[in-house]
């Protein structure tokens, strides 16, 4: 008997923990959610909060802009709470919940925002150099972001403020997608720009935009010789007018100017030069025998000079050629230049023989004391006849049948 | 005497120096090939270009209208692949909880966030496997140096399985709108912030197609000579366009062919192999044939970082004959549930309902059915296939029964017997195994219950094959060899007893 009271006992106590079950789960249904806010400040703390009268422990699982997680409960009288990861409450964006393990889901969202504060202006600005003229720009991109790296809202105001020479501004800017831009223009003089930035009390530091001049105008040049006389050893300067750009800057240091020298025979000559303060300067050796330059100068694509000419003067008037030793010792000089100085050392002569009007060698040699001496050696010119032609300083001497010995 | 002797020694000799000598030449010339394996020229100087796909989510930029300086189609296809790979970085991050490659893709602030979240996600124990199906971004802001770029990414589809302690604990797949903020760094676009700007749950239904004028009466088909290997380098169109004929003049209306994922390129698909899986198709049409094209054959990995890839793979060959006449649905997969026990059977179902859908929004006109191996699984997924399919090799006996069940349970769909058939084998491997005349009277009987049952069918199958490729029945004889005598014809190609009951005429 005693025996059947505890079966039954058993019997009802298994009905009823399954009773219990079944409760449980309806109560998983009754979940109710008691936090009503719905848009948190960044960094506070978000505990969602929900009703339930028996303790069943679900988890919560969290989606934020970086990551999900699940999220264990704790509780706190009759209540469930979950008290929402710190990296999630951190971070700016939609986040959405769902409880799990349970019958009916439940799911909901709230909305982290950015604080009304600015902890740092990140900024971006590029190209780092632009030109003068008020056509070409460079960009600043600022992104404020509060003390938990979070970018601000739309709408954002961020003060732009540029000082350039005499002028400073300063323009608002609305920040849309995070960020807010600004294109800054150049103006007609080069020099350097500052630019910073402020939003909500919060200054970036400076930046700085090098406004280079624009591309060089066309320009002109001056010579500059010690005398107008084609001696071959005084240098010639050439120099440009001071080159700028259409907004008169004058254009950068190291411009690279090319000067090209075209005699009255065709030939061309080139020097070049770099600009300091606008003025490059170039030089070239006198010419050697009388002859007229046509100069001109370029800058690469860019901008040309004028033409200039000028006029170089014959300094050696004649010249006496003397053989000696069977004539195979050739004496040439003196060579006067045009105060009857002797030409200072360095002056090319040429010395061509020739044999039945076909050149058989040509000797070079360059003048000492106003003198130039050839010696033809026997080994490679034996003794006959040949026609010698002596060349200088644009002058030619020629010297029929002379025999060699 | 002496002399014969002396010549059998002779020839001993001689033959015994000759095999020596071949053995060492033998040996020396597979050490040498063997030390000289590795050594490709083409190689020497690791020009090749090692970059894989391993993640390629449906990208759909909008048209370009942003701020800032015009973008170039190289700026743009830079910033997609970056940010993509760091889509990549962060579901592989997630998965095992740790941090290679994060450093790449994120700046040095916004890495923090994700580090964060490895270290809780680590102690909780907690990991995650993810991927994100498709991207609309749209590029909002691009800076006049080219350094920094802003995009609204729309609609990103994501899926989510989130374990804890390594159990599944939520299966789950959101729609959100994310906006970000890249730096060009060091050669790569990082992301500098990410905001998610709004997330919903994404239950996407497609419309159901009703299965009312289904009559599917067919056989599953490959080629005698190349059984699963029927876009080969011998692939035929006047061999398919025989036997087609033979299989319409049997009275069948519908062929289900199968499409290997490796053998067709995976998320690359080859052109060649394109082409001829439409000459098959065009052979079926000219035949007046229905075809049951059934994807991803011998696919094995489920992996949640794979679906991207597959879905590229189904996208391209679903396109590319979803307006073909001669269609009549998608098989999604053959016998997925054999690989429950070893991929998981989450995994698996995940997997197919995934597909299911994907292939149902890239053609909105054709079935879908999944060609389950027996009846029990049948009912998975019943509710998101158009048409149910299942494979039967058990004992007839049971056959009327399970059909039975199966119908109780899904009453407003057809239902498809996809694959049945007895092997005529019966030899030294199994030496009790069935007669032609068996396999004549199965096929007799399994026309009787498909009729009783106003059943569907596709039997298995047209030809007795010679050679089966090991991936089918691995290498036993005794399962190679009943495999190669399921068919109605017979190496000669002449008709077995069975091929009267090929269909209920």
């Amino acid at each position: 008997m005693r025996l059947r009271h505890i079966y039954i006992g058993l019997l009802g106590l298994i009905l009823l923990s399954s009773f219990a079950v079944i409760q449980q789960n309806e109560m998983a249904i009754d979940l109710q959610l008691l936090t009503t806010q719905t848009e948190f400040d960044a960094g506070s703390a978000v505990v969602l909060k929900f009703s339930a009268s028996e303790t069943i422990k679900p988890m919560l699982y969290c989606s934020s802009s970086y990551g999900s997680t699940l999220v264990s409960p704790s509780t706190d009288g009759s209540n469930i709470i979950y008290s929402i990861p710190q990296n999630i409450c951190q971070k700016t964006g939609q986040v959405q919940w769902k409880l799990i393990n349970t019958m009916t889901p439940l799911s909901g969202q709230f909305k982290i925002t950015p604080k009304q504060e600015v902890a740092s202006m990140e900024t971006y600005i590029g190209p780092p150099s632009i030109d003068a003229g008020g056509t070409d720009y460079a960009m600043l991109v600022v992104i404020p972001t509060d003390s938990l790296d979070n970018p601000l809202p739309e709408n954002t105001l961020v003060n732009v403020k540029h000082q350039f020479l005499s002028s400073e501004s300063s323009d608002g800017v609305k920040t849309n997608n995070f960020i807010a831009y600004k294109n800054i223009y150049s103006q007609q003089e080069s020099g350097r720009m500052l630019v910073s930035s402020e939003s909500l009390n919060t200054n970036s530091k400076e930046f700085t935009i090098t406004v280079f001049p624009a591309i060089p105008t066309d320009f002109k040049i001056v010579e500059k010789r010690p005398h107008n006389y084609a001696d071959g050893n005084q240098v010639t300067t050439f120099k440009t007018s001071i080159i700028k750009d259409k907004q008169d800057n004058v254009v950068s240091d190291g411009t690279y100017v090319s000067f090209f020298i075209t005699n009255d025979k065709g030939n061309s000559l080139k020097t070049s030069g770099t600009t300091i303060n606008g003025v490059a300067t170039a030089m070239m050796i006198h010419p050697d025998y009388e002859t007229q330059w046509t100069i001109k100068a370029y800058i690469d694509g860019m901008a040309e000079s004028e033409v200039i000419t000028l006029n170089y003067n014959q300094v050696v008037e004649d010249f006496d050629v003397i053989f000696s030793k069977n004539n195979r010792a050739i004496s040439v000089g003196p060579i006067q230049s045009f105060m009857r100085q002797m030409i200072p050392d360095g002056l090319q002569v040429k010395l061509l023989i020739y044999k039945d009007g076909k050149l058989l060698n040509t000797l070079t040699k360059t003048s000492i004391d106003g003198f130039v001496n050839f010696n033809l050696k026997p080994n490679s010119l034996k003794n006959n006849s040949y026609n010698i032609v002596i060349k200088t300083a644009g002058l030619e001497k020629s010297f029929k049948a002379i025999q060699l010995w | 005497m002496v002399s014969l002797n002396k010549n059998i020694v002779r020839i001993i000799l001689i033959a015994s120096y000759i095999l020596i000598i071949a053995l060492i030449i033998s040996g020396i010339s597979a050490l040498f090939g063997y030390l000289n394996t590795g050594a490709d020229r083409s190689a020497m100087l690791h020009t090749e270009i090692k970059k894989i796909e391993q993640y390629s989510p449906k990208v759909v930029w909008s048209p370009l209208a942003n701020e800032g300086r015009p973008i170039d189609e190289e700026s743009l296809n830079a910033i997609e692949n970056d940010y993509l790979d760091a889509w990549y970085v962060k579901h592989v991050a997630y998965k095992t909880n740790t941090t290679n490659g994060i450093k790449d893709y994120y700046t040095d602030n916004a890495r923090l966030n994700l580090f964060d979240f490895i270290e809780m996600n680590s102690n909780e124990n907690i990991t995650i496997e993810s991927t994100t199906l498709e991207h609309h971004p749209t590029l909002e802001f691009f800076s006049e140096d080219g350094q920094l770029a802003v995009i609204t990414d729309k609609d990103v589809v994501e899926y989510k399985r989130m374990f804890k302690a390594e159990t599944l604990v939520l299966e789950s797949k959101e729609i959100s709108t994310y906006k970000i903020v890249l730096l060009l760094e060091d050669g790569f676009w990082r992301i500098r912030h990410l905001v998610k700007e709004s997330i919903d749950d994404n239950d996407v239904e497609h419309t159901k197609i009703t299965t009312d004028n289904l009559n599917i009466k067919g056989i599953n088909y490959y080629p005698q000579a190349t059984p699963w290997d029927m876009f080969g380098d011998t692939f035929s169109k006047d061999i398919l366009a025989k036997d087609f004929e033979i299989i319409r003049g049997a009275g069948l209306n519908t062929v289900r062919i199968f499409i290997q994922y490796d053998d067709f390129g995976k998320a690359d698909v080859d052109q060649d192999k394109l082409n001829k899986l439409k000459q098959t198709l065009d052979a079926a049409e000219n035949a007046n044939l229905d075809v049951v094209v059934t994807l991803f054959d011998f696919y094995g990995n489920y992996d949640v970082l794979d679906w991207t890839l597959n879905m590229r793979h189904a996208e391209t060959i679903v396109t590319s004959i979803k307006t073909h006449t001669a269609l009549v649905g998608w098989d999604i997969k053959n016998e997925p549930n054999l690989d429950f026990e070893s991929r998981g059977k989450a995994n698996v179902i995940a997997w197919l309902d995934n597909m299911i859908s994907f292939v149902k929004s890239v053609d909105k006109n054709h079935r879908v059915t999944i060609g389950w191996s027996n009846t029990q699984s049948a009912t998975l997924l019943k509710d998101k296939v158009d048409f149910v399919s299942f494979h039967y090799y058990e004992d007839l006996e049971n056959l009327d029964t399970s059909i039975k069940t199966l119908q109780a349970e899904i009453s407003n769909k057809a239902i498809v017997l996809g694959e049945y058939g007895m092997s005529s084998y019966s030899g030294f491997w199994k030496p009790f195994g069935s007669s032609q005349e068996d396999q004549a009277n199965y096929h007799k009987k399994v026309q009787e219950i498909i009729a009783e049952n106003n059943l569907q069918f596709m039997s298995w199958t047209l030809y007795d094959f010679t050679k089966i490729p090991k991936e089918v029945v691995g290498r036993l004889p005794w399962r190679k060899n009943t495999q190669k005598r399921f068919g109605f014809i017979d190496d000669n190609g002449g008709q077995k007893e069975s091929f009267k009951y090929i269909s209920k005429q």
